[in-house]
């Protein structure tokens, strides 16, 4: 039931017209389909009842997002609903959660995390930016990049150092000392770099405070978050694909629709098999974090997820460029913009190679258990 | 019109003479800002470097030097590619100096080499090729924008895609159908057109990396003189295939993958990664294809020098000099991560770098000049004589 909404939102949402205007501009989705979706209920499908969410578990998320992914649509929900919800969660500051999460879920609010720096990486602990004590409460300096929603975001979490260790910090987006700037992505969204002098943060606003644990929830956060990002990328490489696939029985050269040569249709075979294997992996992965698999176990099947879906989707689109020939290099045809949202979908929450790395060190950790 | 005298039997220098020469010549002369340019730039942009070079003789290695040309030696004209590579300099009309300039000399009139080839060296006319249409792209054969005489001109209907940089051509060379008769390949003729006429409508077309260079070219009874035809009525398609010597292992030159190449060991240093060994064996794998690459194409450019032939296991080249600057590319968007899929120049700690821009534009390699899949249908039917 909510595929067939989805699907059916996307059917008639989908414009790439509008998708190519608002590339290069703030927050790279539109407004009025971002409300659309909250009116569906879709930003509160992962936040509990108690903060007035559905309450539902990754199986229904993945669904939504995959199918906006195929209209490549989904662009607010993983790092708003997942990656922000996800973290706010786990806080420690109830008052905080309650505000948040319940604006989260309704729609009124966009919270974001603000957690990497310099060239990104997965090591969330990685971070210089500091939570400097004063009288009133702690004081943020640093500098974060990457931080995806930004555009649309009503604050951030902020993920900051102190003595004690690490800690996450809420900060309103327009608070003194705050400033915050766009790189652009491959697909004309941007990626928000938020820059922290000395960002005032009262006790009331601090989601976690700092200990050698503080970014533990952000970590779990971060894994199921690459896991709907996975659910978006198939969704991109379905359609993607599809695509592909109906240029290639239409297009006729020498004589033939160019789908009937050999060598074409074992290209997209196997462009076919990289499709089901991150469909399966997904559905294991989703399966694993919604049912309470240990730590370990939730962690090597994210981070296969990921990297399965982000090697799956970038070949699948650069090759759908490939077979479609001159007109797949153009900016006036579709199947690009596919190839450029794949590309932001593998880079963002770590990429392959990253989570393949991840994944070799939970092994021998594993293995030394 | 005249031919530039020629100043210098370049082929007598020894090639360490030769290579300094050239080094310094373009060194002194390449615009810094037009250097490694992350678009293919405009005209007006680069017509004072294609003047400059034009006026020392410089802008034709290929050609011999009865027509303008330096008559470069191969081995010669190695150094002069590999020069010109070194010092970044942009790409100009080339068109003209590629494709129609030594068409011309291995097909053409005698009065059609006097006319067009000194307003190619002198920058007054500037060509585009217009070959590709909507629905005769590999197969070009099946083309069929046509042409008819009327009198003592042809009439020339139809469309054309894919055009580079048609916007600033002046000219274009075109195959056309004046045969519907007899089979697709007898019956095209290579016609020479001025596109300042009314009846050619050009329309750029923005490509995925968001530049403008490729255009469809409208057609609407588009008028030619006779003597524009190249080679004989219908024999286009042998015209077109006339290439020179060097022109023909263009496409499979290492020179993309080597810049891709240097590009990703410059943010291999500056981000650290060459202290993780995962990465360095990528890294290598990837350098030994650039080089191997580099190998293949200097095994067939001796080939040439020593005055050799070959037939079509040149497309060995092509196929793996394109999917190999892809393949760097990819480690190149993989190995930068998060900063990997930013668009423009990436700072990656001191050094701004474009990532994704060559990434995309190297999906063209294996599109055009015949596609990967096209070259291996050749290797496969002419080299490995397989059944069809
Ligand atoms: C950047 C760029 C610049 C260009 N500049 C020019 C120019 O200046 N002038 C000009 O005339 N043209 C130009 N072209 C056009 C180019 O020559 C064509 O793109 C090329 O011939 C392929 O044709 P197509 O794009 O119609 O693809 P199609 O021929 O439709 O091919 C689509 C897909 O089918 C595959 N395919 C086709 N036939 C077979 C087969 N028999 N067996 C297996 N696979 C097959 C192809 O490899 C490709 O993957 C340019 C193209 C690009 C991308």
């Amino acid at each position: 039931m909510l595929r067939d909404s989805a699907a059916d939102f996307v059917r008639a949402s989908t414009d790439h017209k509008r998708l190519r205007k608002l590339r290069g501009t703030s927050p790279g989705y539109d407004a009025a389909l971002a409300r659309q979706m909250g009116e569906l209920g879709w930003f509160g499908i992962l936040v509990p009842e108690q903060y007035s969410g559905l309450g539902l578990g990754f199986a229904a998320m993945a669904v939504v997002v995959q199918e906006l992914g195929k209209g490549l649509l989904a662009d607010p929900m993983v790092p708003i609903v997942v990656l922000a919800g996800q973290t706010l969660r786990r806080g420690g500051n109830e008052a905080l959660k309650e505000r948040q999460l319940s604006g989260l879920a309704s729609g009124s609010l966009a919270p974001c995390v603000a957690w990497q720096e310099g060239l990104g990486g997965l090591d969330a602990s990685a971070i210089e930016t500091r939570a400097d004590a004063t009288g009133e409460g702690v004081r943020l300096v640093g500098r974060k990049r990457f931080v995806a929603g930004a555009g649309g975001a009503t604050g951030f979490l902020v993920t900051a150092k102190s003595a004690r260790g690490c800690g996450i910090y809420w900060v309103e987006k327009d608070a003194p000392g705050l400033k915050v700037s766009f790189e652009w992505r491959a697909d004309g969204t941007p990626s928000g770099v938020v820059e922290l002098d000395g960002v005032l943060v009262p006790p009331a606003s601090v989601l976690t405070a700092p200990s050698a644990q503080g970014l533990l929830g952000l970590e779990r956060a971060i894994e199921e978050a690459a896991v709907m990002a996975s659910a978006e990328m198939l969704g991109v490489m379905e359609a993607g694909l599809q695509m592909t696939l109906e240029y290639m029985r239409n297009r006729v050269q020498f004589g033939k629709p160019i789908g009937s040569f050999q060598a074409l249709q074992h290209k997209a075979v196997d462009l076919y098999v990289q499709q089901e294997l991150a469909r399966a992996v997904l559905g294991e992965a989703v399966q694993a974090l919604d049912g309470g698999a240990s730590g370990a176990e939730s962690s090597m099947i994210a981070s296969r997820c990921k990297s399965r879906c982000s090697d799956a989707g970038t070949r699948i689109t650069r090759e759908a460029i490939q077979l479609h020939g001159a007109i797949g290099f153009t900016d006036e045809y579709d199947v690009g913009l596919y190839l450029k949202r794949a590309l932001v979908l593998s880079g963002w929450l770590g990429n392959a190679s990253a989570h393949r790395r991840r994944f070799a060190a939970l092994s021998a950790q594993h293995a030394e258990v | 019109m005249d031919f530039p005298t020629p100043t210098q039997d370049w082929n007598a220098m020894t090639d360490e003479e030769f290579r300094r020469r050239a080094a310094d010549l373009f060194g002194t002369h390449v615009p810094r800002h037009l250097c490694h340019l992350n678009r293919r730039p405009r005209w007006a942009e680069v017509k004072d470097w294609y003047m400059t070079m034009s006026s020392h003789g410089w802008l034709v290695p290929g050609w011999p030097v009865e027509y303008g040309g330096m008559g470069l030696s191969p081995a010669k004209f190695l150094i002069y590619v590999e020069e010109l590579e070194r010092s970044g300099a942009p790409r100009v009309m080339d068109q003209g100096l590629m494709n129609l300039g030594p068409v011309l000399i291995a097909r053409g009139s005698e009065a059609q080499r006097r006319k067009y080839l000194p307003r190619i060296l002198s920058g007054e006319h500037l060509w585009c090729q217009g070959y590709s249409e909507p629905n005769a792209g590999s197969d070009l054969a099946s083309l069929r924008t046509e042409a008819h005489l009327e009198g003592d001109e042809f009439v020339v209907n139809g469309q054309k895609i894919w055009t580079s940089v048609a916007f600033d051509a002046t000219h274009m060379f075109a195959l056309v159908r004046t045969d519907k008769t007899v089979k697709k390949q007898a019956g095209i003729s290579f016609l020479m057109i001025d596109m300042n006429q009314p009846g050619v409508t050009v329309r750029p077309i923005r490509n995925i990396a968001g530049h403008e260079e490729l255009c469809e070219v409208f057609l609407d009874n588009v008028r030619t003189p006779r003597d524009c035809l190249v080679g004989g009525l219908n024999e286009g398609w042998q015209v077109a295939k006339a290439l020179l010597g060097f022109e023909r292992i263009w496409s499979g030159s290492p020179r993309q993958s080597i810049l891709a190449l240097l590009r990703l060991e410059r943010f291999a240093k500056l981000s650290g990664k060459m202290d993780d060994a995962g990465f360095v064996d990528r890294l290598t794998q990837i350098k030994m294809d650039v080089l191997d690459s580099a190998s293949a194409y200097d095994r067939f450019a001796q080939i040439m020098r020593t005055g050799g032939s070959f037939g079509f296991e040149v497309s060995v080249l092509k196929i793996w000099a394109t999917e190999t600057c892809q393949r760097v590319t990819e480690l190149m968007v993989e190995a930068a991560g998060e900063a990997g899929t930013l668009t423009g120049d990436v700072d990656l700690g001191g050094e701004a770098i474009d990532i994704l821009y060559p990434f995309l534009e190297c999906r063209a390699f294996t599109i055009y000049g015949g596609s990967s899949q096209v070259q291996r249908n050749i290797l496969a039917k002419s080299v490995l004589n397989l059944p069809a």
